[in-house]
Order: C-alpha cells, then structure tokens, then sequence
C-alpha cells in the first residue's frame, strides 16, 4: 500500500465515531451525555469553592525554622557563598552581574506579579522559573518580597544553576534540572578533573573531601561537561518560548542562522572573553585559590556577563556580598540612607547629637562599616556599567549622518544605525521592552532650538504611544522617534493589532488564561492572538532614521547645529507604569524605580553635524 | 413567543444601559498613581512608595490533570530521558479545556431558534520538552452543526450529541532539537520545525484558511523560522501539504481534496506581511484552485491598521467549492484619548466570488473578522445577525470596545450593514446593530450577554439574545 493511502486511510478512521458512540439514539449515551454534563457540573462547582479559597502561605520561619531550613537548603543547593570560599574572583564577577540580579530585580518581580495577576495566575513560574531555580525548586510561593526568600534563592542565576547542571536541554526555557546535592558533590565544568585531581593529591592544599572531617571542604570530583562550552548551554535559557506558543525571546534562536555560527564564534566568545561582545582572547589565570595558594594558570572566564540589566536597588542589597549580609538583614538596609551620607566625616562630623536613626542604625561605629562596604559596593558597580557600556557599544553602532537638504525650504537628514554583531539582531532578547532610540537635537547659531527628536516627557519616557503624558494629551507624540524597540502585540477582538506593554490580551477575552496552544506552534511561529512584532537590526544590518525640519522652522539664523546621540534603556519608563499595580519589593516608589532606569540610559555614540542653508540655489552644504 | 422574545432582549438591554453610569464612573484613565502634591499632573508617576500586592497575585490554578510535572508549577522536576539522539525529554500529561454553555434565542426572519446548548473542548497535551509534544482533542458534545442541549424551538427536544471523534491529533517539534547530535556546534543546519496530524490551521485572519476545530486537515507542515534576511527583523516560512480532511469554501469535506500550502509571515521594521499562497487538488466535481493572501499589520500613528488582500482562481471552471473572486478586507481601530478603549472601522470589498481554501463546518463565510455581527457564536444554532458570505458584497462594521474592573468587564456596542455589488441578492443588503457584555467571575468563569437586531432588504427582521456560560480549566 503506498504511504498516502496508509494516511489517508488514517485519517478516515479518526473522521468517523466508533461504533458504540454513534448518533445518540441509543438511549445508554443519552445517559452517557447527561453524565457527561453531570461532571462538567461538578468540575464548575469544585473550581467555584477553589476560587473561594485563599492563598495559604505560612509566612516567615522562626529563628530556629529559618536556621534549620537554611542548612537543609545548602545542603540540596550550595550558595554563591560557599564557591567564593575557593573561586574569590569569579564570586566577584558574578555578585555584580545580570545572572546574580536576575532575582533581586524589582522591575521584574512587579512585571511578573502582573503577568500572573492578568492571567489569573495561570503563567505560574514560568517567568520565576529562570530567575530563581533554586526558590522555585524548593516551592517558594511565586510572587513574595525577596526579603521574604531564602538567601540562595535571591542569588538568582547562582554557580549552581550553571556548575550542577549534566544534560543538554536545547531551548528549555530555563526548565532544567538541577542536580542536588551538597559541597561535596560533584560540579561540572568546562575542562574536567585533570586540575582537581592534582590539588587532591597534593599536601599544599589541606583540602578535604569528606563530610564531617575538618579542613577546607571542597568537591571531590569536576565532571567535564562538554555542553557547558557550547552556545546551546545558553540557549536553555536565553530562548524563551511559551508553552501556549509565544515566543519572547529568541536570543540563541537567532544566533543559530547569524554568521557568527557559521565562523565558529560562540557565545561565550563574545560574553565571556576579555573584551566585552567582541570575539576576544580569554583570560589565562588560576580558577581557584585554596587558602593562599593557586591553581595552575589556565583558561579562565569572565563571569560577570555585563548586558542591557543594571542595579536600581540599595547598594547595601546589590551586589550580593557576604559582608553586607552579615552586618545587617534587607529591610536594614533600606533603612540606611546612604545618599544623605550616612557613615561618612562629613555627615557624621555635621549630625547633630539628638538626630534619630533606625534602631539597627544608631552605632555611628556601625554606620561607619556600612559605609565601608557601600564604597566597595559602588566601585564594583562603577566596574560592571563600564563594562556594560562596551559590550553595549560593541552591539550598537552610529553609522552615516547624510545631509540630504539644507536650503529655505529646510532640512532633511538622515542617521544610520547599524548592528555591530555578527552573533544575533540587535537588541535581542527582552528586546520588546529595551530601548535604543536617537535623540536628535537641531540648534541655531544661538542655540535655540529648532527641532527635537527622541527626548524625555517629565517621566522619563519616549513621546511615544505609551507615554503617559501623550496619552492624556498632555504633550505632542514625537513623529519622527527612531527607537528599536520590538513591540508586543495582540490581535483586538476587531480592529486589527495594537501594541501593548503586557503581551496579555484582554481585548479578546476577559479572562486570559495561559494553556498549551491548541493549534501547531511551530506552523503559526506564535499564538493567534498575541505576538512580538520584532522591529531589531539583523546581523551586518542597519537602519536609517529620517529627519525633516520644515522651512518655516529655521530662524534664518544658521549655521544649524545638530547633536545626535545613540542612546541605551534598560526598560522603558512606561513599563513601570504598567506593572505598579502589583507594587514594588524593598517599599519602593513608581518614580523611585523610574529613576533608577533613568540612571541607566546610557549614551553610546554622539556626533555632531553642522548644516550651512544656502539662501540661493538650495545646494545642500554639511 | 415573539413577544417574550422581544422581552427578554428588552430586560438584557435595560439592564446594560441602566449598569452603564456605573461602569462609566469606574474611569478607565491611564494615570501615574496617587500624588503627593494635588497640584501634580496625574500623568506624573508616583512619589509614593507602593508595597508589594502580594494578596492580589493568585496562585497558579491547577489543569483538569496533571501527569508528570505540573503545568508551570514549581518544585523539582521529574524522571527525564536521554534519547539516543542526544534530546533529553520529560514527558507530562495535562489535560485541559473549555466548557460553554448556552441559553439563547433568535428568530432570523424566517425560523425562530430556542436552546440550551454544550460544547466542550477537551484537549490532552503530553509535553516531550519545550519543543515536541503530541496534542489530541476532542468535542465530544458537538458534531458539524449539533449541539447536545434542549431545543425549545422549534422541535423541542433533547439533542445528544455526544461522540469520540477526535479533532485535533498532531505531534510536533524541531529537528535540530530532536537531533541534537547532529549539530554539535549550534550552526542550526537542522533548526527546522515541524508538525505533522490533524491540526488546526488559521490563515490571513481566517480569511483564506480557517479550519475551525472541528474541520482540521490531516497535514503535515516543514518550517524554518528566525531568518534575519537583509533588511528584515525576521522572516518564517512553512511548507504544509494536508492529504485529508480538507474542508472546502462550502463547509463541506472534499474527501478528494489534496491542499499545498506555503506561508510566510515577515517582521519589516515598520509592518509584518504574511504573503501566503495555496494550490488546492481535487476531483473533477469540487474542482482545483489557486489561492493567494497578502496581509500587511501595521501601526500609522495612532491607527492599528490591518489592510488584507485575498484571492481565489479556480483552475478549470468553477464549482461550489470554488469560485473566481477578491475579497478586500481592511482594519483600523485606535483608542480614544484619556481611555483605554478601543474604537474599530473595518470594511470588506468583495470583487466576484472568492472562496477560501479551508473553512471547516461552523466557520460560515470569510467574513467573521468584520465584527460581532457577522460572526456564529460557534455554539448552538445562534447565528450571525449579518451575512459573513463575500460573494459580490460589500459592507463593514463600526465598534466600540470598553473595558471596566481592569478589563474584566467589556462591552461592545457595534453597528454593521452590508450590501450586495450585483443584482443577485444571496444575503441582501442588511444593516444591525449589537452588544456584547463579558464579565469574569472568579478565576475560570466568564458570562457573556449578547443581543442584536437586524433590518434585511426583502426579509423579516432578525433579533436574537442569549446567555452563555463559560468555564476554562
């Protein structure tokens, strides 16, 4: 029998009813329907008194509970803070990069508390999942302050989300396993046991192996897994893909057809050498230092991974330190307010004697270490913005400024932006809520200003669609805005698609749910009724942006001077608009977080063009 | 009858209008959040620190079953396989579904229909990994055009309905993840997807392809997807071939129907274009056909437009499966200042007869994405206040779309007409005006009220109203 015939012969048999369940005149699936129906009855009415019930969490542990659970915890997932105890430098690195904030966002925590209340929450942990393996490995509700977690959970993206992982996923969404296990068990890494077994064997280190025995603790074996070094490792989690079809971010997806892939640049090449998103040379330098003695000198990686994310959060809190931790509990240190001084001379020596500080505060000696810390903080954060500055750079790039008028009549020019990788699109990932836009700005002789583009409303945000102050009227949108920015997008219940910040859609149904979709995914590329518009520069491609400033706008009084610059956002300021009503961890304000991404818009090229109006032939002169 | 009727949609209708001022006060302004001074402007963002809400996050509600790991439920994960080919898979079974329930009535000039009516979308989704799965589905309380339910009107009787015919039966994946072996060095030489089964398929808004659940094509689709060509954000492109089960524009199976179909959908940076194209096969009676869609989505200011041009050619002669024809069909909505609502202009052009490639029973004609009033409900024999057949027609529709409670309440208020381009009347020219209120219950439970009336050229009016219930697990 051919193939098509045995398919079609297939398909036959699944079109019509069995036997036994046919038309219904058979008074036994009468029967069959009505109970049917009976049980439809009784799963509404269990889901009705479910949908009585609250949410039954216990709350904090007692001193004691917290103590015991802190151990049973390090013994199924070892902190951070056990691996610096041997790998001080790439403690270093990570306490202060995206994978160690993944947790500790509070731009995150609210964006997914939203998303699961708008979806009733039936996202579950799907966004938690890969910002906290360890929390929702051990069960931790899924939307609770992260002064409330436990400390490995805060750590994020910890060594051991990376080290005690032992199988190639592919694109899992972060939805790996773990393996557990305490100090003792053994890690995974890039090069295996050769190293380790030498430090074993030699009586320098005073290493022991073994639970219960004095000396310094460390694993016993470091398994070579070959996968960690390949760009699939990253892309468990740097793909994401919703069960219910929706794509939202597809980082490695897009590097697998980039022709990075095919010159045999990894990821890791580019995010873990010396030069940050260049493909550069790694560092030579020992993985480990064992009391004061090192290993042997060998590859070495960068763990600090600087990207789009940066720390809007108390110092005191981010980066993750040891110290910090000790000194005092998170809800301390949102009480110590460290930009009016505290713990520096000239705070300390002007504060009078009857000023008031929070209980956990009043020592001025304590106020003192805290600041000692801070410094040390804020030097490690200066460190990781400057890095994240280059690798930004490295992505983004200010093309031609092209004069293709200048006369009476006005001004028309054009700004090229180009992608400066060869590995992915830029932006990529969360790229429907990162902004890299233009900020132009057209002066006279005087400086007056004639034409602006790409510049702030009151709240930080572009004149764009989702700016408040343009929604409510309050200022013009901005009509010539360049900004790469993606766009989530959800098909209206009529009326085509409109962008929304929240990739959930209301406009369709009342009750958003997120199930498994129940067409083919991978034939549609997405669910029907919510998609990303992907609006990033391919690899080797760019874009122009479009500048016409109408004669009746000139003064007359030129040269006109034009600065554009290329700037960089984490997130847009709309976005903390949108995820409020689920509020903020560490009792932060809207406007509190909105300046903390402030903080982080970053300029990453400026050029400055000149334009001569001819008053004659209308000849364009730069 | 008529009068009580005529009452029911009355007291639906009063009951709307007399909720509306309360709604209305509820103010659906898009604002910063409470200010510390009063003379801040409530575009601003607030200075005032907001807690953590944590009360107002539910948890995660359980599926109908869940075999394996829970459905994004946390805590470790179960039992895993190594493939030989290198894939690690974690099978888990969820079931799940959609129950609705009906009360309605509607006389549409010539019958006058009164139900209670079920439907029940029941699905089974064993996950492999992130990519592969096997889906099966099934209505079991609903086949072609039959609901279980009472008819009251106008037979009255008990109608079961209930069967095993399963609707929806397709595994898919990825090969580059299947075979992970095979490219070691994450080149993607091997990233193509794929699905293969009875499927369901909506193509060009359902104008072209719109198989409905209950008409999936037995098919099996090859695509590659993520392409950043030049000057594009991303390209996907599908192969699919359906070699049964094809639905023809009739709604009537084609048992000889063989469907080639290639999609693409492409992301420019100021538009998306789906440029799909489509060659039915088929016996001398139904006739073959070529199929074209071209859709653009794109957003013009403050405008969502959505322009869609979709065309059929019968290859030998026409038939009434196939018939030669265009159908423009246009979108534009946007939200009105100091709201969040949406306000939608859509019209459709018909030139000649076109005919979709796919439509499955229950879809009707091409034109449900005009509005409320030319689309079926999909339960029961509650139908369309409009004619949603493009033969020859032209016509559109004028909404409203509110939204109160944080969008758990909706209305829509909409105005529709049509008229016919020739001198053949098939829907007449027709114009009605409707309603539609939603409001969630819970967190598995939507109500939704809709009413309509509808002027016909050379027929009664039509006017309909019902209640329906529905339950997500």
């Amino acid at each position: 029998m051919k193939f098509g015939a045995v398919l079609k012969k297939a398909g036959a048999a699944l079109r019509q009813p069995p036997v036994l369940l046919g038309e219904g005149t058979i008074p036994i699936f009468k029967v069959g329907s009505l109970l049917l129906l009976s049980l439809l009855i009784a799963i509404t009415a269990v889901l009705l008194s479910a949908a009585a019930q609250s949410i039954d969490y216990q709350g904090e542990d007692t001193a004691s509970e917290a103590a015991h659970r802190a151990v049973f915890v390090n013994n199924r997932f070892p902190s951070a803070i056990t691996c610096k105890t041997c790998h001080e430098d790439h403690y270093r690195e990570w306490s202060v990069s995206p994978h160690a904030y993944a947790q500790m966002s509070p731009v995150f925590n609210a964006m997914h508390g939203t998303i699961l209340k708008r979806t009733n929450g039936t996202n579950g942990d799907f966004c938690i999942r890969c910002h906290t393996q360890v929390g929702t490995n051990l069960g931790e509700p899924l939307f609770i302050s992260n002064a409330d977690r436990h400390p490995v959970s805060r750590e994020g993206v910890t060594c051991i989300v990376c080290h005690r992982v032992n199988r190639a996923y592919g694109k899992e969404s972060g939805r790996v396993k773990i393996v557990e296990g305490d100090l003792f068990e053994p890690v995974y890494g890039p090069t295996g046991n050769k190293e380790l077994r030498r430090v074993l064997e030699s009586d320098e280190y005073q290493v022991n192996t073994e639970r219960g025995k004095t000396g310094r603790a460390i694993h016993a074996d470091a398994r070579k897994f070959f996968a960690l070094v390949k760009p699939g490792f990253c892309g468990t989690c740097h793909d994401v893909n919703l069960l219910n079809g929706f794509r939202l971010e597809e980082t490695f997806s897009e590097y697998k057809t980039a022709p990075a892939a095919g010159q045999g640049i990894t990821c890791q090449d580019c995010h873990m050498g010396t030069e940050p998103g260049r493909p550069s040379k790694y560092a030579v330098a020992p993985a480990a230092r064992i009391g004061d003695v090192e290993t042997k000198p060998r590859k070495r990686t960068g763990h600090m991974f600087p990207g789009p994310d940066h720390s809007v959060i108390h110092p005191g809190i981010f980066p993750h330190n040891p110290e910090a931790a000790k000194l005092a509990a998170i809800r301390e240190w949102l009480a110590f307010d460290y930009e009016a001084g505290w713990g520096t001379d000239a705070f300390e020596d002007a504060v009078s004697d009857d000023a008031v500080f929070p209980e956990r505060w009043n020592s001025v000696d304590d106020r003192y270490d805290a600041r000692e810390i801070l410094d040390r903080q804020f030097e490690l954060l200066d460190e990781y913005l400057a890095r994240r500055k280059l690798v930004l750079q490295a992505g983004f790039t200010l093309g031609k400024v092209v004069t293709e008028q200048a006369d009476e009549q006005g001004i028309r020019f054009k700004v090229q932006v180009k992608n400066g990788t060869t590995g992915h699109g830029v932006p990529t990932g969360f790229d429907a809520e990162r902004l890299v836009y233009l900020q132009v700005t057209v002066t006279d002789r005087d400086g007056k200003v004639v034409f602006q583009s790409g510049d702030l409303d009151p709240n930080g945000d572009l004149r764009d669609a989702h700016s408040l102050y343009v929604r409510n009227g309050e200022l013009p949108p901005d009509p010539y805005l360049f900004n790469l920015q993606s766009k989530f997008v959800i098909r209206n219940v009529r009326g085509s698609e409109s962008e929304r910040i929240i990739p959930v859609n209301p406009s369709f149904d009342p009750l958003p749910f997120i199930r498994p979709l129940t067409q083919s995914s991978i034939l549609l590329g997405r669910p029907v009724n919510v998609r990303k518009h992907r609006m990033n520069i391919e690899p080797n491609g760019s874009r122009w942006a479009v500048y016409e400033i109408p004669g009746s706008r000139l003064t007359g009084n030129g040269p006109y001077a034009a600065n554009v610059k290329l700037i960089f956002g984490m997130v847009p300021v709309n976005l903390i608009n949108n995820i409020k009503e689920v509020g903020f961890d560490y009792g932060m304000s809207p406007r509190d977080v909105a300046e903390g991404v402030l903080a982080g818009h970053v300029t990453l090229w400026e050029r400055d063009v000149a334009f001569h109006v001819s008053a004659k032939d209308g000849k364009a002169v730069r | 009858m008529r009068m009580r009727v005529g009452l029911s949609a009355g007291m639906v209708l009063a009951l709307l209008v007399g909720c509306f001022p309360v709604w209305a006060g509820s103010g659906s302004r898009d604002e910063g959040g409470p200010q510390a001074k009063e003379m801040e402007s409530f575009s601003r963002l607030s200075d005032i620190p907001l807690p953590l809400q944590v009360d107002d996050v539910p948890d995660r509600p359980a599926l109908l079953l869940e075999l394996g790991e829970p459905f994004l439920g946390t805590g470790p994960f179960g039992p895993e396989i190594e493939l030989p080919t290198g894939a690690v898979w974690r099978p888990s079974l969820w079931v799940f579904g959609t129950h609705r329930m009906a009360v309605q009535t509607a006389d549409d000039g010539a019958t006058r229909v009164s139900e209670w009516a079920h439907r029940l979308d029941l699905f089974a989704n064993l996950k492999l990994s992130a990519s592969e799965r096997l889906l099966i589905g099934l209505r079991p309380l609903d086949r072609e055009n039959r609901f279980t339910g009472l008819s009251v009107e106008p037979d009255g009787d008990f109608r079961d309905e209930f069967n095993a015919v399963v609707r929806t039966l397709f595994f898919e994946g990825d090969a580059g993840e299947i075979f992970p072996n095979l490219d070691r060095e994450d080149t993607g030489m091997f990233d193509i997807g794929f699905s293969v089964g009875r499927q369901a398929v909506l193509f060009q808004d359902g104008i072209l392809i719109n198989s409905g659940g209950l008409g999936n094509p037995d098919a099996v689709s090859l695509v590659r997807n993520n392409l950043q060509l030049p000057g594009t954000s991303n390209v996907r492109i599908s192969g699919f071939f359906a070699w049964d089960n094809v639905y023809r524009d009739d709604n009537q199976l084609d048992p000889d129907a063989r469907l080639y179909g290639l999609f693409t959908e492409t992301d420019f940076s100021f538009t998306t274009v789906d440029l799909d194209l489509v060659y039915v096969e088929s016996g001398r009676d139904t006739g073959d056909a070529v199929f074209a869609g071209l859709r653009g989505v794109q957003r013009i200011g403050p405008f969502n437009t959505t322009f869609t041009l979709n065309a059929s050619l019968p290859i030998n002669r026409e038939t009434p499966q196939t018939s030669r024809g265009t159908l423009v069909f246009n979108e534009i909505s946007w939200t009105p200042s100091h709201t969040k609502d949406f306000l939608y202009l859509n019209t459709f052009w018909g030139i000649g007869e076109f005919s979709s490639a796919i439509r499955g029973p229950a879809t009707g004609g091409p034109l449900g994405r005009t509005g409320i009033l030319f689309a079926a409900v999909g339960l029961g024999r509650y139908g369309a206040a409009l004619g949603n057949r493009a033969d020859n027609a032209a016509g559109g529709s004028l909404g409203y779309q509110m939204f109160f409670n944080r969008t758990r309440q909706q209305l829509i208020v909409e105005l529709g007409g049509r008229t016919q381009t020739n001198n053949r009347v098939v829907d007449g020219d027709a114009f009605a005006a409707g309603l539609r209120y939603q409001h969630a219950f819970g967190r598995h439970f939507v109500v939704q009220v809709d009413t309509f009336g509808a002027v016909r050229e050379e027929r009664d009016p039509a006017y309909g109203a019902r209640l329906e219930w529905l339950t997500k697990f």
